[in-house]
């Protein structure tokens, strides 16, 4: 009987033939213009042993020269660049995928049972249009928060340099500026990231750099809304400068019903007030370190409350501003009537003794806003339209810490960036 | 390269002047011939064969396109003998091979993209700073 590889089809462990690589953005490199070698049944998979197509192609220049590491099936059933074993949606190693989306992957691991199954889901995979996941993971794909934070926002090509010249590290490499291996220190021996190998990292144990992702994902910030049930509006800071407020409002108003954008184009911040306070806790859930508007990541932060700055300020009046004259000249008739009413600002908290180039009338009125104990977003707006003074004229940031004289925070007059 | 001298004809005039530069430079492809591998990539140890045979080739091609000093007697007989690569120096009369360093570095079929070798590419189109040196012949640019 025959047993040769061209008549014996039956039931034979079959070579995979690929036409394009299963690859992430990271691995393919910054040129549009790749040019790739394929080689069929070229090397063996480094994870199923199977012979298949390899893919060769330089990521751009100064790079090194990458090929595809496993076979397609593999790459598949995990969801993974072929090339750097990568999740695809989110460049995160696997084990940190799995832990995050809780996908029990029990694949086996000795010989014969992995080459059944295997077998069986390539069959799965015939199937399908060869787009989608296989395996447990297929099967779980979904948005997970913790994994977007995780993830880099941008390729990172550093990953594909050459490697470190193994002869310069030991003082003997004679090539010199030809050497197109890296001339740098190597890592540490004992770090742990050195040891990594091929296998762990597919079956997600034992990852190095797992590890510490996940050291780094147990550590990350998390935002606590204030106890005062009254405060519903979020600080915005980092925004792109050339943001307007319908397309912050496109942002932010499918969490809740917003009841005002205070937009502070010089701060590249604004102040977002929600009419509910859930729908700002669900804001802030959802944004903070997640949103990121025109490429950059916003930062998000409660607003400060308004009924505390004001009694602090009130409170520390006493002591500090003894000394200083009476305010000359009143900008604002409007304001004014409100601080004699209510007399929560200070008789010396007066703006004007700053250059009045740097303070424009409108930051005045902000700074008033504690005296509704509502959030300014709402108080500064009905100042604002009745001084006629645009919001998008308030050029001053909320109000800071405990400060109890406004020209003392530095924050304030730019020369501290936030 | 003239193994032995297959011809009984004399060597015509002039061949006197040229044939110690001849000798040493012979004598130099022997020595790189011999010279131990060691220490050297795979690639490396062609390098100095490619670059002699250059220069035995030049110093005939010079001698006779550009100083004008020996007869084409002379000439023809080095490229019958062998003596310099007929082929180099008939890619070194064609504009932009003028300095062509060796006939492997435009075979463009054994690239796997069917291009030439880096070497031919002119500095002003590499990338700044990058630093060539081709495979074939160790050339680090011969094409402007």
């Amino acid at each position: 009987m025959s047993m040769s590889k061209t008549t014996n089809t039956y039931n034979r462990q079959n070579w995979e033939d690929a036409e394009f690589p299963i690859l992430c953005q990271t691995c393919l490199g910054d040129n549009p213009y790749v040019r790739m070698i394929k080689e069929r049944f070229g090397k063996e998979c480094k994870i199923c042993t199977r012979p298949f197509t390899i893919f060769r192609w330089c990521p751009g220049a100064r790079m090194r020269f990458k090929k595809t590491e496993i076979c397609q099936t593999c790459a598949r059933l995990k969801n993974v660049c072929q090339t750097c074993l990568l999740d695809l949606e989110y460049g995160l190693p696997i084990q940190v995928r799995d832990a995050a989306l809780k996908v029990a992957d029990n694949m086996p691991q000795s010989d014969v049972n992995k080459e059944y199954y295997i077998q069986n889901i390539d069959a799965q995979l015939q199937d399908g249009d060869g787009t989608e996941a296989a395996g447990a993971v297929g099967r779980s794909l979904a948005a997970n928060e913790m994994l977007s934070k995780l993830a880099r926002t941008a390729p990172y090509y550093k990953r594909n340099r050459p490697h470190i010249c193994s002869f310069w590290v030991k003082g003997e490499c004679k090539r010199g500026e030809e050497c197109p291996y890296r001339h740098d220190k190597p890592n540490e021996p004992d770090d742990p990231l050195c040891e990594q190998n091929i296998k762990d990292r597919y079956y997600g144990r034992n990852d190095p750099v797992a590890e510490k992702i996940m050291k780094r994902a147990a550590s990350l910030p998390t935002l606590e809304p204030p106890e005062d049930r009254n405060i519903t509006t979020l600080y915005v800071g980092n925004l792109p400068e050339e943001i307007t407020e319908p397309e912050l409002r496109d942002q932010f108003y499918q969490f809740g019903e917003i009841r005002s954008i205070a937009l502070v184009p010089r701060q590249q911040c604004a102040f977002v007030q929600y009419t509910k306070r859930n729908a700002a806790e669900l804001a802030a859930e959802r944004t903070f370190n997640k949103l990121v508007i025109q490429g950059r990541k916003v930062s998000i932060k409660w607003a400060h409350s308004q009924a505390k700055q004001g009694t602090a300020a009130k409170t520390d009046r006493r002591f500090d501003l003894a000394g200083i004259p009476p305010p000359s000249a009143k900008p604002n008739d409007y304001f004014n009537l409100r601080q004699e009413q209510i007399n929560v600002m200070p008789a010396g908290m007066k703006l004007h003794q700053l250059p009045s180039n740097l303070v424009p009338a409108s930051a005045y009125q902000m700074y008033g806003q504690p005296t509704y104990a509502a959030p300014y977003g709402n108080a500064s707006s009905t100042a604002a339209s009745s001084s006629g003074v645009s919001l998008d004229s308030i050029s001053i940031p909320p109000p800071p810490g405990q400060v109890p004289y406004p020209s003392q925070d530095a924050s304030r007059m730019g020369a501290v960036k936030k | 390269m003239p193994k032995v001298r297959r011809s009984r004809k004399p060597p015509p005039d002039g061949w006197e002047l040229i044939e110690p530069t001849l000798e040493e430079l012979e004598q130099k492809m022997r020595e790189a011939e011999t010279e131990p591998h060691e220490g050297k990539r795979i690639t490396e140890s062609l390098w100095p064969i490619f670059k002699i045979h250059h220069q035995k080739t030049r110093y005939i091609y010079d001698l006779f396109y550009r100083r004008k000093a020996i007869s084409r007697e002379l000439y023809d007989y080095c490229l019958k003998e062998k003596i310099a690569d007929g082929n180099l120096i008939a890619k070194w009369k064609k504009s932009g091979y003028e300095n062509l360093c060796c006939l492997r570095c435009i075979q463009t079929r054994d690239t796997n993209f069917g291009t030439n070798c880096i070497c031919r590419v002119p500095k002003c189109k590499l990338e700044e700073g990058r630093i060539v040196e081709c495979v074939h012949c160790g050339c680090r640019g011969c094409s402007g």
